[in-house]
């Protein structure tokens, strides 16, 4: 009897013991993250990831800060003094593959873009017409990540011959996984269709300035093309963004106090910086400038002395320039102190494309299609007569460029107007000495594929040089 | 009156006497072990006769034999002793370990086996083992050097830190490879807690005391760690707390206090002196003055270099001002444990308290324990082992070069800045690395842990062999840190100070139901089976906000803060459940065993297709020594030779890799955001490990001499393998089953009584392991192209170890040009100063030691006693961190940073061979290469302790016992490689760091039982 009810006891409890865990019991919890299948549901939920598409070309290691102080520290504006051992690689021209670069971050917010891209607006909840904005949005970002892309590694400015950079159209795409490069041409021709589309699926009631638009997209295109040298096509779309009569070049009075404000009427597409969302140290003030006196923190990126004449009295453009001095005694620092000037809360927005440099496209392709184009003059003059300058007489590539240099000083786009034009580069080390002077075509002008994509991806070739 | 009274009793001690030689008398006495404790339980009977007894709570026992019998006092584990009985009525005995036999019980996995009858590679460690090492207030520490196999390396020195365990090598190279804990027979996960990745590391497994640790035993074989499946595969260490013993109530009281300094003094830093010196060679090299002369006047008429000038000269010795010299550390407990039949119990309280050597760090603990267990009926028996701890840690800015840290300043901050002004306050001078004293003494970063650990369980001995027992666990963890950056002077300043507080709270819950059934199937075939279900679920709540500007000093919650900036909250969670069964067989009193184990196991990371996972072993031993015809054999006592065979997992990866995810920790515009942050993989599962392993355990001449030497083979499959993507996807990496690597090695461990005898005793023994750690497979992409994983350093391909050393060929210095020259294929023959023309090659070796070995030497004389342990690791390299800022000869060490005296060694002019290239002013980039590869063979003295044991001296002022010692740690250290001046134990990464070297100490200690 006895040993009946112990076995008994032994089975009922062992049961009840031994059959209480099974998959179910042991399925974790979802908190902060949502599958990416089946998660997007509705129009905001695209708006979304285009949010965190915006987010992602802020980051220190893109547009927060590598992607404009490399272009400046490797031209004639800036050196690098290596006050905290940051830039002096790229301003010395000494990166190698492990030197790392813009190939991730560029793809990442690609990889977005193409998530938004493709995915089918029916059945989705929401404002489909927004929807279709959001989507022509996205495809104005995969346009800027393949453009900096292909101005970052393409080989058109060194002696390597034709090739891009890979072109991806979709997210996780099994067949595609081990990209190999496209043609310089090929990457430029999917920028070109990439922002016609873009453009077409925007609608200006959508949009602000601190997300891609409809006119972003054309402003874009008139840059992509002017790097190119493609001059109708920049001339058109740097006059459709002219004649929206939306952006307003920015006034004497108001050239440096716009930098201090948010959505100025000279921008077009801005980042958003606010406090509690900013790249901090890592970004653009705080590598332009120290930020106390006697100097603290970084202020590696300092301005090459002979800039501070390359600006006539009275331009306002001018104004930007300061000096800093390391401690009592030392010798003055030429320094960027106007653009990106906020070292304490580092909440300025960083334009990206301002009605200025459209301007300056226009003119340029004008001048390009036919050098005798009246309206040439009359589109540079409409900056000097804004900036305090003494207007041009006559227009020549050099004007163009110098204009440019002046107006666009410090904001990465030097080091792509250099090249483009096929001039040297003198080479200045942390002392503002001079180390080399790269001719042009320069394997140095286009960086290495970073050794983690070659070593990944066997069909990746390693750019000339490296 | 007196004499009449001893006539009087000598006549009746005569009568006495006679009696009990007809009669037998009756003897009595005490029996107690080594170190005075009685002994109750100990069997004594007269020799060839059924007369026997027990002693009792106290050791005492009484017999009645007659004079010439002979008393045989036997307790299992202890070496059996024979007293004849002479006139005296009282028979004391001390009772010694029985080397020979060493029946002692090891806990295996969720079972108990007698020592004999284990299967596996097994090394247990009693508390005495333990707590040789004081630098390290958690245990994990005193494991070096002696466990054969077995490395351990700190993070860092600070203390409370966490250290990295490797068991027989590295069996993962994307999932975990640290080793599971088990406490008290519930496994948990210890580890550096700290939210930050830029403070001190902060081990939970700080909050055990080892003073409350009666043993820790490492599983290192499939036998044994197949029980624990999935998390078995790097190896089990099973941390056995104290329990009570039955008996009138024990104290224990113990303390000690020491002083600590680093073990090794490190690199020296240039001088001012020689930076003005190297900076105008470097400005003349590169052209830029005629002559050195003319530079050093430039440079002198630079802002920094005149009033350096101008101050006379003054050097700023960084290095010294940053340390705390003679750190105090001590460390107190008192315990005390008791029981009778029904129950027992043990209690501890205990207080650790240690400084760093450097300034601005320290640690302390205060913990208490109360195990105890009770029979509730005859049958059901109730044990709770709960350990309470709150730690404390002082941290600072140590895991990189971050410019506040007081660690980077001897490496980069500039000796022109002097540390105090004039009139003794703190220099605050400018720069990118501000005064690291002032940072020091007004911002905070500190650590606090609270952890709870609660073990329950009731036994139910159902009889017939049948138990069922049911366990219960609570591991309860609260964290808490805080970082503050003063409003006035460094990086806090632009925005007028910051402040951020961060808690985890940490809740797992682990239930254990288990049923044993022990059965005998005839005389000689004995069998113990268990099943098991464990169900564990472990959640982790996050919450942390950061804020600036503070209107003014000495205000540092985030309330004061003007200006919040972010607030973090964040959840999750993981789960585990299995099922275990397991059969051991005893065959002819243990001579032949056989184990066997399966569990079923499913793990909330993969996929629920692909969830549950099987693992089991096999495992057997021969009891030689049992054999007939080896029982004769007198100089040997025990021969043992065992196998096992068993597949463990390993599932040790991050949460939620199975699915492609969209993360929604970015915002943009004030606005929440998503991006995709998890590429997935549907079909992940489990890593498994196939291990062999073989053994010989023996025993020779009565004990004294005992070891075993072990031969193991594990094969690592389905590898979780963190496979490079191309980064054109928008991730750089991906989770996949792929990849397959093999450890494979030898073990020995010997022990040698050289004398034994009542007053002296000489034993010397020591442990080596060797590893040999090979990649067999690894994905290939579609062009049939293996798939490495190459760093600037190292390199995971097929055919070499993992993370095996992989760069450049550093050539030497050019005695004509001055210039640093790198072989171009890597190995030989032509050379190049282009870096980037130099390919990389293997340079033998990876960070992990291939060859380590522990020895330990015990003399002990009368009451003096002296114990010393040693350890070694070789057959590996170390890289030099950092040397582009500090010992390259570029513009960092004499501009931007600060240098090395090694860079005193280079090239000025044609002719001259140095170690070091020209100077230059240049910034070079990241260049890594092999001359910065140093051999990282090693020998140090992990500690010598001296003392006295007073064992029953002072009875009279009531101590049962006394100790007293003085102990050093890591006292001396033996470098091979000459250019290694930094200390040669890093972390598993063998890169040197600028976290707190590990430290030396000299400590005295004081132990009373009373």
């Amino acid at each position: 009897m006895n040993k009946v009810f112990k076995l008994t006891t032994i089975m009922a409890l062992s049961i009840l013991l031994f059959n209480s865990c099974g998959t179910d019991d042991i399925e974790p919890t979802l908190a902060q993250d949502k599958p990416v299948e089946g998660s997007i549901t509705s129009v905001g939920n695209l708006f979304s990831i285009l949010k965190g598409a915006h987010s992602q070309l802020t980051s220190g290691g893109y547009y927060g800060q590598a992607m404009i102080i490399t272009n400046e520290v490797r031209s004639d504006n800036c050196f690098s003094n290596g006050y905290s051992g940051r830039y002096s690689t790229q301003a010395e021209y000494a990166y190698n593959e492990n030197t790392g670069y813009i190939w991730d971050n560029a793809y990442q917010v690609i990889a977005n873009a193409n998530i938004i891209i493709n995915q089918p607006l029916d059945g989705l909840s929401g404002d489909l017409d927004h929807g279709e904005h959001i989507q022509g949005q996205a495809l104005g970002l995969r346009a800027l990540g393949h453009f900096d892309l292909l101005r970052s590694f393409g080989q058109q400015h060194t002696t390597g011959g034709n090739l891009g950079v890979p072109i991806i159209t979709e997210f996780k795409d099994e067949s595609n996984l081990f990209p190999a490069r496209n043609t310089v041409d090929e990457v430029k021709a999917a920028i070109y269709a990439d922002l016609e589309a873009a453009y077409s699926m925007m609608d200006t009631s959508y949009d602000s300035k601190l997300y891609f638009s409809k006119y972003a997209a054309k402003a874009l295109e008139s840059r992509v093309a002017i790097y190119f040298g493609d001059w109708i096509r920049a001339r058109d779309a740097a006059k459709e963004v002219i004649d929206s009569n939306i952006y307003t070049i920015a006034s004497a009075g108001s050239f440096v106090s716009n930098w201090t404000i948010d959505q100025a009427p000279n921008s077009i597409f801005e980042l958003e910086n606010s406090a509690s969302d900013n790249a901090g140290i890592g970004g653009l003030a705080y590598i332009y400038r120290w930020p106390t006196f006697p100097a603290t923190g970084y202020g590696d990126v300092q301005v090459v002395d002979d800039v501070y004449a390359f600006f006539e009295a009275g331009d306002v453009r001018r104004d930007i320039l300061g000096y800093q001095l390391e401690a009592t005694g030392a010798t003055p620092s030429l320094r960027n102190m106007g653009k990106y000037p906020d070292t304490v809360t580092y909440t300025d927005n960083i334009p990206l494309i301002r009605i200025e440099e459209v301007v300056l496209n226009y003119a340029e392709a004008l001048f390009e299609i036919n050098n005798a184009d009246p309206e040439a003059l009359t589109q540079l003059n409409s900056i000097t007569s804004n900036r305090g300058a003494t207007p041009h007489v006559s227009v020549t590539k050099q004007i163009i460029l110098d204009e440019r240099r002046k107006e666009l000083m410090f904001e990465g786009f030097r080091f792509d107007d250099l090249v483009r034009t096929g001039q040297s580069i003198d080479v200045l080390g942390s002392n503002q000495n001079l180390i080399q002077t790269l001719t042009y075509p320069n394997n140095l002008f286009a960086y290495p594929v970073p050794k983690a994509e070659i070593d990944a991806n066997s069909n990746m070739v390693q750019n000339t040089g490296y | 009156m007196k004499t009449k009274f001893s006539g009087i009793l000598t006549l009746l001690l005569a009568f006495v006497v006679q009696l009990t030689f007809a009669q037998g008398k009756t003897i009595s006495g005490t029996v107690s072990d080594q170190s005075g404790m009685p002994l109750p339980g100990v069997n004594i009977i007269v020799k060839n006769t059924t007369n026997g007894t027990q002693t009792d709570f106290d050791g005492n026992y009484s017999i009645t034999a007659n004079v010439g019998d002979i008393l045989v006092f036997s307790y299992v584990g202890l070496k059996t002793l024979e007293r004849t009985v002479g006139t005296s009525n009282t028979i004391n005995v001390t009772m010694e370990e029985d080397a020979s036999v060493l029946e002692e019980v090891v806990v295996v996995g969720y079972s108990t086996f007698r020592k004999s009858e284990v299967t596996g590679s097994t090394v247990k460690l009693g508390s005495e083992k333990l707590t040789d090492v004081v630098v390290a207030p958690s245990v994990d520490q005193a494991l070096q050097g002696k466990v054969a196999g077995l490395t351990v390396s700190s993070n860092s020195g600070t203390p409370g830190s966490t250290s990295q365990i490797r068991i027989r090598g590295i069996s993962s190279i994307t999932a975990g490879n640290e080793p599971l804990y088990v406490i008290d027979g519930v496994p948990m996960s210890n580890g550096n807690i700290n939210t930050s990745g830029a403070t001190s590391f902060f081990s939970n497994l700080a909050a055990f005391d080892s003073n409350n640790i009666e043993s820790i035993t490492v599983l290192k074989d499939a036998s044994a760690t197949a029980q624990y499946g999935a998390r078995g595969s790097n190896g089990v260490i099973l941390i056995t707390t104290k329990s009570g013993k039955q008996g009138k109530t024990k104290f224990t009281f113990s303390s000690s206090y020491g002083v600590q300094n680093d073990a090794v003094d490190g690199p020296e830093p240039l001088t001012a002196a020689h930076r003005l010196e190297l900076a105008s060679e470097a400005y003349f090299n590169d052209g830029f003055f005629a002559t050195k002369a003319d530079a050093e006047a430039y440079l002198l008429g630079t802002s920094t270099y005149s009033s350096w000038d101008a101050a006379g000269r003054p050097e700023g010795n960084w290095k010294e001002v940053i340390k705390n010299k003679d750190a105090v550390v001590e460390n107190y407990s008192l315990s005390a444990s008791g029981g009778n039949e029904n129950s027992s119990f043990y209690t501890q309280l205990g207080y650790t308290s240690q400084e760093g050597t450097v300034i601005g760090s320290s640690f302390e603990r205060i913990n208490g324990a109360i195990n105890f267990s009770t029979n509730l009926t005859d049958n059901l028996k109730l044990t709770s082992n709960n350990q309470a701890a709150y730690t404390y840690q002082d941290a600072f800015l140590e895991r990189s070069a971050y410019f506040e840290g007081a660690r980077s300043a001897p490496f980069f901050l500039s000796p022109l800045y002097q540390p105090y002004n004039d009139d003794g306050t703190f220099n605050e001078f400018g720069g990118s690395l501000p005064n690291p004293l002032y940072i020091t003494k007004y911002n905070i970063n500190d650590n606090r842990l609270a952890r709870i650990v609660s073990d329950s369980q009731l036994s139910w001995d159902l009889g017939n062999g049948l138990s069922l027992s049911s366990k219960f666990n609570v591991n309860y963890q609260v964290y808490n840190s805080r970082s503050y950056s003063n409003r006035n002077y460094g990086y806090g300043a632009a925005t007028s100070g910051d402040a951020g507080q961060y808690t985890r709270n940490t809740v797992d819950y682990t239930f254990q139901n288990q049923l044993n059934y022990s059965f005998d199937l005839g005389e000689n075939h004995s069998f113990d089976a268990m099943l098991l279900q464990e169900y564990s679920s472990n959640r982790r709540y996050f919450l942390g906000a950061y804020g600036e500007n503070f209107a003014d000093d000495g205000l540092f919650n985030l309330d004061s803060t003007g200006n919040p900036i972010s607030i973090n909250s964040n959840y999750t969670d993981f789960y585990l459940g299995a099922y275990l069964g397991t059969l051991h067989y005893s065959g002819f009193d243990g001579k032949y065993v056989l184990d066997l184990s399966y569990r079923y196991e499913g793990n909330s990371r993969f996929h629920p297709d692909e969830r549950w996972g099987s693992f089991w072993s096999v495992g057997g031993a021969w009891n030689l020594h049992k054999e007939n015809f080896i029982s004769d054999v007198n100089w040997i006592n025990n021969l043992k030779f065992r196998a096992s065979y068993g597949v463990t997992g390993n599932a040790n990866i991050g949460l939620n890799q199975y699915q492609s995810l969209f993360s929604y920790g970015v915002d943009y515009n004030g606005q929440g955001a998503q991006v995709v942050n998890t590429f997935g993989n549907n079909k992940l599962t489990w890593e498994k490990s196939n291990t062999l392993d073989l053994g010989i355990d023996f025993g020779l001449l009565d004990g004294s001499i005992s070891g075993s030497v072990s031969y193991f083979n594990r094969k690592s499959s389905d590898l979780l393998l963190n496979v490079p993507l191309s980064l054109t996807t928008g991730f750089s990496s991906q989770v996949q089953n792929i990849g397959e690597l093999t450890n494979k090695g030898f073990e020995v461990e010997l022990n040698v009584d050289v004398v034994r005898s009542e007053n002296f005793n000489l034993s010397i023994g020591g442990n080596i392991g060797t590893v040999d750690n090979e990649v067999t497979k690894l994905p290939l992409d579609p062009n049939g192209i293996e798939r490495t994983i190459t760093t600037t350093i190292t390199r995971i391909e097929t055919g070499h170890s993992v993370r095996a050393w992989y760069m450049p060929t550093w050539a030497g210095v050019n005695p004509t040009t001055g210039l640093e020259e790198y072989y171009i294929n890597g190995v030989d023959g032509a050379t190049t100063t282009d870096f980037n023309q130099a390919e990389a090659a293997w340079q033998g070796d990876n960070a992990v030691p291939t060859l380590t070995a522990g020895l330990n030497l015990h003399v002990d004389y009368k009451g003096f006693y002296l114990d010393a342990n040693g350890y070694y690791a070789g057959g590996h390299k170390i890289y030099e961190g950092w040397h582009r800022y500090t010992n390259q000869t570029n513009a960092y060490p004499i501009f931007a940073f600060q240098g090395l005296q090694s860079l005193l060694d280079r090239w000025q002019q044609p002719g001259d061979i140095a170690r070091n290239g020209k100077f230059t002013s240049a910034f070079t980039p990241w260049q890594r290469h092999s001359k910065y590869l140093y051999d990282g063979e090693f020998m140090r003295l992990r500690s010598l302790t001296i003392g006295y044991d007073f064992k029953d001296k002072l009875e009279s002022i009531g101590l049962t016992n006394a100790q007293v010692y003085l102990r050093g740690n890591n006292l001396l250290t033996w470098v091979k490689d000459d250019n290694l001046k930094y200390d040669p134990e890093v972390d598993l990464g063998g890169q040197t760091g600028l976290e707190t070297p590990p430290i030396k100490s000299i400590s005295f200690g004081l132990t009373l039982n009373f």
